[in-house]
């Protein structure tokens, strides 16, 4: 992508559940603006697509075993990119539950479901912020958070997904006057776009994949790499460096009166 | 519904759901009210507690206002230990989910649940990231669920007031140091009460007129929020 180049050379970059989805695509996103990509998954085997499409693209992927809901992992991943390379410019917060994309029984369900979705998407969130702080304030980099247009609008079917996505929004909009003295940006993006669920679903349930896609007005479900990359590097790079507070909605117009 | 609706008021001890109880009390409402010192996050306790209160019936109106008096504490996020900030943030959302999924089992079809949030989120303030975020996520919890329960003609509101509200009646306010939070602006209107503002809004949700509303903010905040 040669809009990206330049964007973010040299500058390092951690990305958090990168090894599918969203995440891989804006890591490759990272690696076309000349950025080193670390490459945050729970299992370093579910990284290498990911570390390939970042070398492809020209830059440097390092793998790293970063389970957000555990706390000594997240610590770690930042302290070796931060160790290793100088200096840490940017973290993405993508990781979502591996419940995500599960319908929620609202009305019967418990607190374990809730805590599955908010461990990862809430307290990651927050803690993730803490662990970076100090490298962020080094290098007035920027934080930005992977939310969801259902964390707007509410899900009927994913209350919980859309609660917790919603929180990182308000997250969002409060740390950024929290941080604004310290020149650390703070934003989210709210994608419409393929997931590996969305993949799944493609091949289980084409119709309905055609019926959302009919409600785009672009016509189509966003790209990871290209679509919801460059949005994505924009935030994190000096072009966007007098925006933050902000929730950028990537959808295909999907998404209008947020 | 009748004339003199039954309402559940889900609250902490203290602040704008508290005033809110006691006022509707006041004048006569049909109130039932959850014990102030119940653990909202107790699926159980709060199911026996809804049942101990309501019995065989159902409610007409909830009101739900339970925000952790933890997340006012203005500090910032780095000073804060994980308790504090699961205290501060996540016990709200919790407490939320397990009220509105208890009172989900006693209100009537065509009953109003109506959430009291106070307005900081709209526009973020900083030392208070727990409580925007909280506010957030419940804020988008009520609107899912206004979907899901639309089907029973049940109405789900959020009613949004200025932060001060939060600390009306509360012992522990003097303890409590407000941020400077000149981002939320000036109200527009004069002082009022804030418990007749929110109960203002309560009453006009009970309408038949107010049934198409459901899955909206309503922010009674004398025009120091206004909405982009």
């Amino acid at each position: 992508m040669s809009g990206l180049q330049g964007l973010m050379e040299g500058r390092v970059v951690l990305v958090t559940g990168a090894g599918a989805g969203v995440g891989r695509g804006v890591s490759a996103a990272f690696a076309s603006a000349g950025a080193i990509v670390g490459i945050g998954v729970r299992r370093p085997e579910a990284a290498e697509e990911t570390a390939a499409d970042v070398a492809a693209a020209g830059g440097t992927p390092v793998i790293l075993r970063c389970d957000v809901t555990d706390s000594s992992q997240s610590a770690a991943a930042i302290a070796q990119l931060a160790n290793d390379y100088g200096r840490l410019d940017a973290v993405v917060h993508n990781a979502v539950s591996n419940r995500s994309s599960e319908a929620t029984d609202f009305e019967h369900t418990t607190l374990d479901e809730w805590e599955d979705h908010s461990s990862v998407t809430v307290r990651a969130t927050w803690r993730l912020a803490v662990q970076a702080y100090p490298h962020l304030q080094k290098t007035r980099g920027a934080y930005l958070l992977m939310s969801s247009p259902a964390g707007i609008e509410g899900s009927e079917r994913a209350p919980f997904y859309s609660a917790v996505k919603a929180a990182q929004r308000g997250f969002v909009r409060a740390l950024a006057r929290e941080w604004g003295p310290d020149h650390i940006r703070v934003n989210s993006v709210a994608p419409l776009a393929i997931s590996p669920a969305l993949e799944n679903m493609k091949i289980l349930e084409p119709e309905r994949v055609k019926r959302i896609e009919g409600l785009v007005p672009l016509g189509r479900l966003g790209d990871p790499e290209t679509d919801i990359g460059p949005p994505s590097v924009f935030l994190c790079s000096d072009e966007a460096r007098y925006v933050t507070g902000q929730t950028l909605v990537v959808s295909g117009g999907r998404f209008t009166s947020l | 519904m009748g004339p003199s609706p039954t309402t559940l008021v889900i609250t902490t001890r203290s602040g704008i759901g508290a005033s809110v109880a006691k006022r509707l009390q006041d004048r006569g409402d049909a109130i039932l009210q959850t014990d102030p010192s119940l653990d909202l996050t107790d699926a159980g306790a709060v199911a026996a507690s809804l049942r101990s209160l309501c019995g065989s019936n159902t409610v007409d109106r909830v009101v739900l206002a339970a925000i952790d008096p933890s997340a006012f504490r203005a500090a910032p996020i780095t000073s804060l230990s994980e308790a504090e900030w699961d205290q501060a943030a996540e016990y709200s959302m919790r407490a939320a989910f397990i009220a509105l999924q208890q009172a989900h089992a006693v209100v009537a079809d065509g009953g109003r649940v109506i959430l009291v949030l106070p307005t900081v989120v709209t526009t973020g303030v900083a030392e208070l990231v727990p409580l925007c975020t909280a506010v957030e996520a419940i804020r988008v919890m009520a609107k899912a669920v206004a979907r899901r329960w639309g089907a029973r003609s049940i109405t789900v509101n959020t009613i949004e007031v200025e932060l001060s509200a939060f600390m009306l009646g509360d012992d522990d306010a003097d303890g409590v140091v407000m941020p400077a939070v000149p981002v939320l602006g000036q109200p527009a209107l004069p002082p009022s009460s804030a418990v007749d503002d929110v109960l203002g809004l309560v009453d006009m949700l009970a309408t038949p007129a107010a049934g198409a509303i459901t899955g909206a903010l309503l922010v009674a905040d004398r025009g120091t929020v206004m909405q982009p």
